[in-house]
């Protein structure tokens, strides 16, 4: 943004008179006849007048450009604040798994001590116990690997956010607290607000600053020149003078006006792919999101507590002598298998709520995007 | 005797019987009871009791333990003790002849289900008219324990219907089940058109539709009713029909008890019968679970006829009496000739059977009676593992917290698990307090030992002999019996008591 700003003031500068000392046919021969330093000596002021608004054009495209600046900036903000934010929610699960896995090798140590009993009253034999031993070592792998998952996340979230951070505990809650939005809402929002669609709008408006700009390029400036010296023949002071432009009888600049037309065309045709593009995006992230939501809801609402309560009254059941305790570790499992699954349906759910709340835009970690797009006219050591 | 005397809340009898003893000096009960404050003063005892290996305080009168006037020894058998006899071809071996207290000439001894009502009749035209409604029927078969099974006029099973040989009756069946049904009598050799054969001899009666029963009685013995849907029978459909014969059975009988034994099968946390299983979890006796059955009592020396009768849809019940041996006496087809009678211990009852078992009680206690069955006698057998088989551990803590497991030791540290085969015993039964007092507040279970309720499950309840003083404080009186007490003084009386410890009390709010 501070480039493009710079660019529009360094557009907008007059250009500075040329001061020179001009000597003229040195040699030659003077009245004495002997050589003269020259015929002249002197020096001389030149100036270039600027016409058709040149500058005044360059400089309102230039400021135009840091607008667009402005907008990307704003993005990659998103960007970097949407990852922070994801891999928060990331790092909040992967530390809810963990606990919960550690649970789940109790339910499996559980069994392990169960099927052992069994065998001492002949109701299971040696391949069953052996298996119970199987399930309880692949609990405590599991558990290993949402130890390793868990450091990934707290690494990950700690290189985002920029600053080293200790491993330790991340305090939030994976259930969202924001309005479901409908897609048609989430759609006008991106269509008002989207950076990025702001960016390209702005371009637009650059884009026809520039055919403003390279439509006067070929009026003439006026160079005009004027000194005084001395005139070594005549000996005498002289003055001089002279005026000088192009005539644009070749050259009228056509063919970058024309390059400049077929970029403000693109743009506006851009307007409209980035329109596309966010509504394709969207339209898979918000099935996410959707899907999402509402299995974290039915999850909420229905499974968890029916799960909960089935275990419930096993253990009640158990402890009136009237189920054996299989089932009631196995319904333990099942309440604390789909917890896990709550936890990805609420990072799910989270993670697209990220996204839709903060225009789709991801990766921060990622160059932010140049103002143009590639082969974009913009190829003129001073920027005009 | 009166039907009333099983039946813990109509007191009526009861309460006449304890005013006029009170009035006649209150001195039977002895050491029991006098005044009110005497009672309370016991009562307050009663909760922390702690006699150790000491007999609680004598209780009763043993001078009144025997009624006067009636003959003891039959040819070497006596009545108030345990004994064969001389002979075994001798008509009073095992007592197999010896009569009852009861006048022949009385008439048959009433006929009492512990924990069934009968069914009312009344004379219309010279018949007795029944009136039997099939239903759903909730039935609590342990305190809190409520099933849904199929009965009639209330009740599973259906209330007792109980007429005299030479009867002509008439039942009218009112059907108010969802589905249709058919009432079948089963063992009656009655008119075709009446059997209930359903497709076969009628048309089944509609939900809201009655049909009449109306045939003559001339049979005797034990037989009973149930629907001929096969699975209305297997959830519950049965009830009992009892004929007393015109020539009152000989020996005549003091007691005449009914008992049906059933099973269904029950999910946990679940309260419908379900019957289309093979197995069975729940069994009843007269629509009851042990503890919850209600006891047999009966007085020392006195004969009696329990009549079982097994409507259990897939299981035979070979059923065992202990301290006794029976005579088998009749089947639900016929009374047996005296010639062919069967003296037992145990006596397998088939289903659709009923088997009539005759004895004296001679030998006072607290007697065990119940299916021999390992595995009917208890609810629901569930395996040894888990919390309750280790030590430091209960499934409270696993309440406590559902989201959390409290953990385990990785190895059972209970040392008996160094033994193959270890635990066999069933471990740490709980019994909840409310359910403690619904099974103590019963007149039939005062004085038993503290720790009976552990003991007696499922297809189980209890032949209480006790010696006439005994009786009438446990069951026409309502003074509170220290638990243990009447037990105690049985083995006072009868046993050993200087080998006697009682029982551990279960828990102080049990009462
Ligand atoms: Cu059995």
């Amino acid at each position: 943004m501070s480039a493009e700003l710079g660019k529009a003031l360094q557009a907008g500068l007059y250009p500075n008179p040329v001061l020179s000392y001009e000597a003229e046919q040195i040699g030659v021969d003077g009245p004495s006849g002997t050589s003269t330093p020259g015929e002249f000596q002197g020096g001389v002021v030149e100036q270039r007048f600027v016409t058709g608004g040149k500058l005044r054009l360059s400089r309102e495209k230039y400021l135009r450009r840091a607008r667009v600046s402005e907008n990307l900036a704003m993005a990659q903000q998103f960007r970097v604040c949407n990852d922070v934010r994801i891999h928060f929610y990331k790092t909040l699960a992967a530390s809810d798994i963990l606990s919960i896995r550690r649970e789940m090798v109790k339910t499996a140590e559980d069994s392990a001590v169960t099927a052992q009993e069994s065998y001492n009253v002949g109701q299971s034999n040696r391949p069953q116990v052996r298996r119970a031993n199987v399930v309880l070592q692949r609990a405590r792998l599991d558990v290993l690997a949402a130890e390793n998952a868990y450091n990934q996340a707290f690494r990950t979230l700690s290189t985002l956010v920029g600053v080293p951070l200790c491993m330790g505990m991340v305090e939030g809650a994976l259930e969202s607290t924001c309005p479901v939005m409908s897609f048609e809402e989430a759609y006008g929002r991106l269509l008002a607000e989207s950076p990025q669609l702001a960016a390209a709008r702005a371009k637009l408006a650059v884009d026809q600053a520039t055919v403003a700009r390279e439509n006067v390029q070929w009026v003439p400036d006026i160079v005009v020149r004027g000194g005084a010296g001395y005139n070594f023949e005549a000996e005498e002071t002289t003055a001089v003078a002279g005026v000088a432009f192009d005539v644009p009888l070749f050259d009228r600049n056509q063919g970058t006006v024309r390059q400049a037309q077929a970029d403000y065309a693109r743009q506006r045709q851009e307007i409209e792919r980035v329109e596309l593009e966010l509504r394709n995006r969207l339209a898979m992230i918000y099935q996410q999101y959707l899907t999402g939501m509402q299995h974290a809801q039915e999850y909420a609402e229905v499974i968890l507590p029916e799960l909960k309560a089935a275990y419930r009254e096993l253990l009640e059941s158990y402890k009136e002598r009237r189920v054996d305790w299989p089932d009631v570790l196995m319904a333990q499992h099942d309440y604390f298998d789909a917890r896990l699954t709550q936890v990805d349906n609420l990072l799910h759910a989270r993670t697209q709520e990220v996204l839709i709340y903060g225009y789709l835009l991801h990766d921060g970690l990622m160059a932010a995007p140049d103002i143009t797009p590639p082969g974009h006219i913009d190829s003129v050591p001073k920027p005009r | 005797m009166s039907q009333h005397e099983s039946k813990p809340n109509s007191s009526e009898r009861r309460r006449f019987l304890k005013t006029s003893a009170l009035a006649a000096g209150g001195a039977l009960y002895g050491g029991l009871v006098g005044t009110n404050a005497a009672a309370q003063v016991h009562a307050n005892k009663m909760t922390d009791m702690q006699h150790g290996d000491k007999l609680p305080a004598p209780l009763g009168n043993p001078k009144s333990g025997r009624p006067a006037g009636y003959r003891d020894d039959y040819d070497g058998f006596s009545r108030f003790k345990p004994s064969r006899g001389n002979d075994p071809n001798s008509e009073f071996y095992l007592g197999k002849l010896v009569p009852g207290f009861r006048d022949v000439g009385a008439g048959p001894a009433p006929f009492v289900t512990p924990d069934l009502e009968k069914l009312p009749w009344k004379m219309v035209g010279g018949v007795k008219e029944f009136h039997l409604v099939p239903m759903a029927v909730e039935r609590e078969v342990l305190p809190g324990y409520k099933l849904n099974v199929y009965g009639y006029n209330g009740s599973m099973p259906g209330p007792t219907i109980e007429v005299n040989q030479g009867d002509r009756i008439r039942i009218v069946v009112t059907n108010e089940l969802p589905e249709d049904t058919s009432a079948h009598w089963h063992g009656f050799e009655l008119p075709i058109q009446y059997d209930g054969a359903s497709e076969l001899t009628q048309n089944l009666i509609k939900p809201g539709k009655s049909f009449v029963y109306e045939f003559d009685i001339h049979e005797e013995g034990t037989f009973f009713y149930h629907s001929h849907i096969p699975m209305q029978e297997a959830f519950g459909s049965v009830g009992f029909m009892i004929v007393h014969p015109q020539k009152v059975f000989d020996p005549p009988v003091d007691r005449d008890l009914g008992l049906i034994f059933q099973n269904f099968f029950i999910e946990p946390s679940q309260s419908i019968a379900d019957s289309w299983r093979m197995d069975w979890n729940w069994q009843t006796i007269n629509g009851r679970s042990g503890p919850y059955t209600t006891p047999l009592v009966v007085k020392h020396g006195e004969r009696v006829r329990i009549r079982i009768m097994n409507f259990s849809p897939m299981q035979h019940h070979p059923i065992h009496i202990h301290g006794h041996t029976f005579w088998i006496t009749g089947h639900e087809g016929a009374r047996i000739p005296h010639s062919a009678w069967v003296p037992r211990n145990t006596e397998l009852v088939g289903i659709a059977q009923a088997t009539d078992f005759e004895f004296i009680a001679n030998n006072p206690g607290d007697w065990m009676f119940h299916c021999h069955m390992v595995h009917h006698m208890m609810n629901h057998m569930t395996r040894q593992v888990g919390p309750r088989v280790r030590p430091d551990q209960s499934v409270d803590a696993y309440l406590a917290n559902l989201d959390q497991s409290p953990g385990v030791k990785l190895l059972n540290p209970d040392p008996g698990f160094k033994t193959p085969g270890y635990p066999q015993e069933m471990k740490g039964m709980e019994m909840k307090p409310d359910f403690m007092k619904r099974i103590w507040n019963r007149r039939e279970v005062q004085g038993m030992r503290a720790m009976w309720p552990m003991s007696v499950m499922g297809l189980m309840t209890v032949l209480r002999v006790l010696p006439d003083d005994l009786y009438q404080i446990v069951m026409e009186s309502d003074q509170p019996v220290e638990k243990g007490a009447v037990f105690a003084e049985i083995v006072r009386r009868f046993g050993n008591p200087s080998d006697y410890k009682s029982a551990p009390m279960m828990m102080h709010d049990m009462s």
